[in-house]
């Protein structure tokens, strides 16, 4: 077996190939890895306000809580339906919750940019059905006015959407931000929360609530619940649990961003393994009076062969390393997209699995395998005799 | 040896220096010359590796400049030329012949030769027609078309000396002309170069250390340690 | 025989790396051609809008509707030719719930006479018209779907539940490419009779002709003037801002794909100039040849740019042979029929075809740059040292 540091040796010599090729590698990976973490990034923030023993239900059909309307007379039935847990003072626990998208005027963007915000109607004891939801700075609205609490990616993003001031929901009905909520990283953390009856009224949605989110005695409870729920005829409903209905709105976004992300790397990994291909085969050409040493010194053709893979794998190797630690800093980044189902803007972070820097890694080493393969291919079948000729 | 009686020197150096710089360490390879070389001679440089004899041929072909002393070749003082005149000066007055990779592999015989008369203003058909007359003056009018790859050591060589003289220069500069040949194709070349110093006048100015070749030469110099022996 | 032709040349010398570099060019080439189209596509909506036209929607929210009858107190006001309106129906494919694809409930005669983009031909038009569950469909999704005129179609409501069945009456295309064919238009009227008292008469936004292009600005104006002391205000504006807006909040993505354009090109760069640069180091004794004939530094450096110039002219041009096909009868085709919301055309337009071209060819100089200057400067009698 060559010694590695023959290959890491040779590959200091002509440093500034070396260089050019890895850095190429770099790249990919980097544009691969943060496509990927975005993608993930989105999944886990959506996912991140659900809890499996809570349950979301809407109306039959409707796919996801903005195109839902549920008379509230049905509210009641609901909440009453076995399965459902109640909390201390013996009342069901759960909120019925009114959602709409509002325009509201992004700052920092291009004059009169606006952006699609959601706000949710939440009835009094929305926190004790949504307990990873806390107050960070300021007070809870009080129930009944036309006081809001804010997440705390909208935060000085939007017109009027800091602790003090107001905005308006429609002409005549302005709220007060008092107060900032963080959810666990979640898509709650892009919402505004007013009072059930303040959005209500203002968006005319007097009488109907979007969707009813309940908390179950227990996840396993969650099969019966369901059921007796979608065989009731005369409401026309459907249940699903928190965690896959949550799932199910991030599912278009995160295709989307992970699709795009991944035809961008393989193109971008085409032009880079063609480069170390490239590179390799220069390299070969270059050191055919080693090679041809090497052979008579008595190292077989697949010592060649094999010593030239993993110099092309270890270049790759560095490359790749280089742009995972650069794609690691994104992980201090926030990107707001429009969710497709939701049609409101929410802010994601990248998500730095184990998977996908393990994948990004390998991805990069594969580029170095298969580009390096064919030339090694080729140095394993040097002649010596015609080598040291030459 | 013979003389060449009332020819001019064609190529005259003073106190000629040169030294090289390796990192602080100074080198001086070439100390104090002083020679000359008549026009229509045929020089020989020899002497053992390191003496020199390169560093000397580059200085008279006006490939480099002396740090100190005064140069003349062909009338020109090159010690005080740019890097740019002296470009000049060698298109229009010196031949080269290497040891290797004289020729460009993706141009043909023909155009290999045509190669110095590019930097000259001559239409496209008078090139052509000078290259066909030095090619067919080596021998190699019915090769003009092939490519180097195509062509033997010998032959290869011989493009080289028929570029060397397509300008019509009046020095040939060849560094270890026959290094890489075979007897008989040394012996071809040595007879060619002989015959343009004989019968077109050429000076010619050549590093070796085979002795064969040295035979050929009129004048034949020994350097050593960057000084001249004899 | 010149120094451009002779570099030119000098690619056919090693013909397995240039065989390598110019297809990374290629490859690069086509990529960046499909990420600017992807740009175009989604941007050109707004340039191709039309100057006569101004939308009017709910003004805190685009899912909130606005009374019909402000309809026709707007087609009243002077200044404006025609009005119709519209309403977001959300249907689905119940045998493909996944298929998204725009379901709108308008007024037919209206609706043609605003757009005059929407093309149909004449008893296709008076047939929708005339039948109440007639539907209009655009020719991509109808291709996709196998939908023909005269088939009976059933879609599932997300926000009006149930099913709702439809009649193909008939099939449009359009003229330009702000408007897309993946769309099924049916009457407003249908929807409305079926909607509890509660959610009658509304309508999701208006969009209105008026005669003057120059007056869109104050038009948009006085139409939000005369709602303004209304309890449902309206925002309005003309319908190039109305996708400028919506394109805004996109804009994330529309700053990551410029971000990998550039990527794209650095990649390309480094690719392109090591390849020059190995070819240099292993023809330093050539140059060094060259240079002791007479030839200058500069002929050196021309020689080095001149065949970076041809590999990038070679790429170029195979990227361009390539992109044309595979952008307008392959993805173009695919994106058009399956997201066509956003991607209404999607084809190579020939600004994009060219800059790419200019891009490659700029590039493959650039990334020659360094090396070509390196070589020029270095000493004739450096260059004719032989490498061991």
């Amino acid at each position: 077996m060559i010694p590695i540091s023959y290959n890491v040796r040779s590959l200091m010599v002509r440093k500034t190939t070396t260089f050019a090729t890895a850095g190429g590698i770099a790249l990919v990976v980097f544009v691969l890895a943060a496509a990927m973490m975005l993608s993930a990034g989105v999944k886990k923030t959506l996912v991140a306000g659900g809890r499996p023993d809570n349950a979301i239900v809407t109306r039959k059909g409707s796919g996801a809580e903005l195109s839902s309307s549920i008379e509230s007379n049905a509210v009641g039935l609901i909440l009453a339906t076995p399965g459902v847990k109640k909390d201390e003072t013996g009342a069901p626990l759960g909120s019925g919750e009114t959602v709409v998208v509002i325009a509201q005027e992004k700052l920092g963007g291009a004059a009169g940019q606006v952006s699609n915000v959601l706000v949710r109607g939440v009835p009094d004891n929305v926190l004790k059905v949504r307990p990873d939801v806390h107050i960070i700075s300021g007070r809870p609205a009080k129930p009944g006015t036309d006081e809001c609490v804010i997440g705390k990616a909208l935060v000085g993003n939007y017109a009027g959407m800091t602790v003090g001031q107001k905005f308006e929901l429609k002409k005549n009905r302005a709220v007060e931000v008092v107060g900032v909520f963080e959810a666990g990283g979640s898509s709650f953390e892009s919402e505004v929360w007013a009072s059930l009856e303040t959005a209500r009224s203002s968006f005319g949605r007097d009488g109907l609530v979007s969707s009813v989110t309940v908390r179950l005695d227990s996840p396993g409870a969650f099969d019966k619940f369901k059921a007796t729920i979608e065989t009731d005829k005369q409401l026309l409903l459907e249940a699903e649990r928190e965690t896959s209905y949550y799932e199910k709105q991030s599912q278009a976004t995160a295709l989307f961003v992970s699709v795009l992300g991944t035809v961008i790397s393989i193109f971008c990994a085409f032009g880079a393994t063609l480069g170390a291909m490239n590179t390799m085969f220069a390299a070969v050409a270059q050191r055919k009076r080693e090679v041809g040493t090497l052979l008579a010194l008595g190292f077989s053709k697949f010592n060649i062969l094999t010593s030239f893979v993993v110099e092309s794998v270890v270049l790759a190797a560095v490359g790749g390393a280089v742009g995972l630690a650069a794609s690691l800093l994104l992980t201090f980044a926030k990107v707001s997209l429009m969710n497709q189902a939701s049609w409101s803007e929410i802010t994601f972070s990248f998500s730095a699995t184990p998977n996908i820097l393990l994948g990004a890694l390998v991805a990069g080493a594969g580029m170095g395998i298969i580009g390096g393969f064919l030339p090694a291919l080729k140095a394993a079948g040097t002649s010596p005799i015609e080598a040291m000729r030459g | 040896m013979s003389d060449n009686n009332g020819k001019s020197d064609i190529i005259s150096l003073s106190k000629v220096g040169k030294s090289f710089w390796r990192g602080k360490e100074r080198l001086d390879v070439l100390k104090e010359l002083d020679l000359t070389m008549k026009e229509g001679s045929f020089e020989a440089l020899m002497g053992p590796s390191g003496s020199g004899k390169s560093t000397l041929l580059n200085l008279i072909a006006g490939l480099d400049v002396p740090t100190s002393g005064s140069l003349k070749v062909a009338g020109s003082e090159l010690s005080q030329m740019s890097e740019g005149d002296r470009a000049g000066f060698r298109a229009a007055n010196i031949g080269f012949v290497f040891q290797t990779y004289n020729l460009m592999p993706v141009l043909t015989a023909l155009e290999n030769v045509e190669l110095p008369l590019l930097l000259t203003s001559l239409s496209s058909a008078d090139r052509r027609k000078r290259a066909e007359t030095a090619l067919k003056l080596v021998g190699l009018g019915d090769r003009m078309g092939h490519y180097p790859r195509q062509l033997s050591g010998g032959q290869e060589q011989r493009v080289t000396i028929a570029r060397a003289i397509v300008t019509d220069p009046k020095i040939i500069v060849a560094d270890e002309p026959t290094g890489d040949l075979d007897r008989e194709s040394a012996n071809d070349i040595l007879n060619l170069l002989g015959r343009l110093n004989t019968e077109l006048g050429k000076t010619i100015v050549m590093v070796t250390h085979d002795p064969a070749a040295a035979e050929r030469a009129t004048v034949c110099h020994r350097l050593d340690k960057g000084a001249l022996a004899l | 025989m010149t120094l451009l032709g002779i570099a030119a040349r000098n690619i056919g010398r090693n013909k397995l790396r240039t065989a390598l570099t110019v297809t990374v060019v290629a490859i690069s080439t086509l990529f960046f051609i499909m990420l600017r189209t992807v740009v175009w596509s989604w941007t050109s909506a707004s340039e191709f809008a039309a100057k006569d036209r101004i939308a009017t929607r709910h003004k805190v929210s685009f899912v909130m509707q606005l009374p019909r009858r402000y309809v026709d107190e707007i087609a009243q006001m002077p200044g404006v030719t025609s009005v119709s309106y519209a309403n977001w129906f959300g249907g689905k494919d119940p045998k493909d719930e996944n298929d998204f694809f725009a379901t709108i409930a308008t007024d037919p005669a209206s609706l043609l006479k605003v757009y005059p983009e929407i093309k149909i031909s004449e008893p296709q038009k008076q047939a929708w018209i005339a039948d109440r569950r007639g539907a209009m469909i655009g020719d991509s999704l109808a291709k996709k779907k196998g939908w023909k005129v005269g088939d009976k179609i059933t879609l599932a409501g997300s926000i009006f539940p149930g099913n709702w069945d439809f009649n193909v009456s008939g099939i449009y295309t359009t003229t330009t490419t702000n408007v897309d064919r993946a769309t099924v238009w049916f009457h407003w009227d249908y929807l409305n009779e079926s909607l509890p008292a509660r959610s009658k008469d509304m309508v999701g936004w208006i969009v209105t002709n008026i005669n003057d292009p120059g007056a869109s600005g104050r038009m948009s104006k006085a139409v939000d003037a005369k709602f303004d002391d209304r309890d449902l205000q309206t925002i309005t504006m003309s319908e190039a801002a109305l996708n400028q807006s919506f394109l805004g909040m996109f804009s994330a993505i529309l700053k990551a794909i410029d971000f990998v354009s550039v990527v794209m090109i650095a990649i390309m760069g480094l690719i392109i100039g090591n390849t020059i640069a190995m070819g240099v180091r292993e023809r330093t004794n050539e140059y060094g040849v060259l240079r002791a004939i007479g030839f200058l530094p500069k002929h050196v450096a021309q020689f080095i740019l001149g065949e970076a110039l041809v590999i990038g002219i070679v790429g170029g041009l195979l990227g361009l042979a390539l992109g044309y096909p595979f952008v307008n009868f392959g993805v173009g085709r695919f994106l058009e029929e399956n997201m066509g919301q956003m991607f209404p055309q999607f084809r190579v337009q020939p600004q994009i075809a060219a800059m790419a071209f200019l891009l490659a060819l700029g590039l493959a100089v650039v990334s020659a740059i360094l090396p070509a200057r390196k070589a020029a400067a270095l000493q004739v009698v450096e260059s004719l040292r032989r490498v061991g």
